[in-house]
């Protein structure tokens, strides 16, 4: 199994955490780059050919850190082919797959909280092109320490910093590579009530369990759920796709989530994980990385796992408030491997 | 293994149920079956769709064009 190296080295493509003034270097090299980042240190890179969001949490080989000034993750697309970078508000997501490259897949991110997560979030699954031309990517985020923060986004070419629009990698690879766009996820689903929704909804009033209509705020509350430590896990033909339970205000009976949940798809809630951490490392030792080329992970693994220093296998990404797999997903691991058609999720 | 042309009834029952049956642990066939299962577009443009899927990713799908040609 290959290791996927998280620092710099001169024989490989960086995929690792740098100092500004070595970002600043590879930017005006004119390697196209996706970079991730605190909001101060993202500000400081020129105009380049590249796309950045804010984080200041990564996950690196030698275990998850918290980055919140001084330095940026940068990954180099060149190794993964032709790349052209693109800005679309909200009602134009549909394009980020439609203008996508006839052989490769567009890297997208997304400011937590817009708009455009929204709607990205509610339709990516509908979107006519969203199967034939794959997108993969992530939301970004904030430092959860400070309460002012906003997440923003990076078009490299001005460079122009967005609140509220997905910045895009059209990645455009040979007709001989191909893209294997996976996930892995620690959860599986527990042996309790399936829920099913009657919307499409981030806050749903009601859901049905069991066959019976429900008050969801108040099940989460009497299951123990409102905590958020354990998804809901959508049933996709047998794909687990989780949604994280964001807050239940218990007055209100509000609750609100991570993901939207959708009709037609039977939820129950995750199996809860004796060992998060070491779950996840069993997950990705078992998982072949062979070709891995970028990859992202969820701020909830993250944080309910206290991956802050601790190593889980060697997949080096920014850690983010959504991913991004053809469609947004919650509380997963996402990467990207290149010719390995024959090996998909494991 | 080629997949079968656009007007063969292969499609046309994958998009009346058929891809319910199909099996695969490919993260995005199993989100295009959910997205199947919950569409109400004619049957006719599901199984244009499902061709069209196949036709753009046979080379790593081979697993599961075999299970239809077979069917």
């Amino acid at each position: 199994m290959k290791s996927f190296n998280s620092t710099v080295a001169k024989s490989q493509p960086t995929n690792g955490l740098l100092a500004i003034a070595e970002a600043v270097a590879l930017i005006e090299a004119g390697l196209p780059l996706s970079i991730a980042g605190p909001e101060s240190a993202m500000d400081m890179l020129p105009a380049g050919n590249w796309i950045g969001g804010t984080t200041p949490y990564f996950m690196t080989v030698e275990g998850g850190r918290v980055i919140t000034e001084g330095q940026v993750f940068v990954t180099d697309l060149s190794r993964m082919g032709s790349v052209s970078v693109a800005v679309y508000d909200a009602d134009h997501l549909a394009d980020i797959s439609g203008n996508g490259p006839e052989h490769g897949f567009s890297l997208a991110i997304i400011p937590a909280g817009s708009v455009c997560h929204e709607r990205f979030a509610n339709e990516a699954a509908d979107y006519p092109q969203a199967f034939l031309s794959p997108t993969v990517g992530w939301i970004a985020g904030v430092d959860l320490a400070d309460p002012t923060a906003s997440a923003k986004v990076y078009d490299g070419t001005g460079p122009t910093k967005h609140a509220d629009r997905a910045v895009v990698a059209h990645i455009a690879q040979p007709e001989d590579v191909l893209a294997s766009i996976e996930i892995v996820n620690p959860f599986k689903p527990g042996d309790g009530d399936v829920l099913r929704f009657e919307n499409t909804d981030f806050a749903p009033t009601h859901c049905i369990v069991n066959g019976q209509p429900t008050n969801f705020a108040a099940y989460l509350v009497e299951h123990g759920m409102e905590g958020g430590m354990l998804p809901l896990i959508g049933d996709f033909a047998g794909a687990p796709i989780n949604v994280s339970i964001k807050s239940v205000d218990r007055d209100t009976q509000v609750a609100t989530l991570y993901a939207p949940v959708f009709p037609g798809v039977d939820y129950r809630f995750a199996a809860p994980l004796v060992d998060y951490a070491g779950t996840f490392r069993e997950k990705l030792a078992n998982h072949s990385l062979e070709g891995a080329v970028w990859s992202c992970n969820c701020i909830l693994n993250f944080l309910h796992g206290s991956l802050e220093g601790k190593a889980i296998g060697g997949i080096a990404g920014p850690v983010t408030f959504g991913e991004i797999a053809y469609q947004l997903l919650n509380q997963t691991m996402v990467l990207v491997r290149q010719n390995a058609p024959d090996e998909n999720e494991g | 293994m080629a997949i079968p042309l656009p007007t063969s009834p292969c499609w046309q029952k994958l998009a009346n149920g058929g891809l319910a049956a199909l099996r695969t642990n490919n993260v995005a066939t199993q989100m295009l079956i959910k997205r199947m299962e919950r569409s109400t577009a004619p049957a006719a443009q599901k199984a244009a769709e499902i061709h069209e899927y196949y036709a753009k990713w046979e080379r790593s799908l081979a697993d599961e064009i075999v299970q239809f040609n077979r069917g």
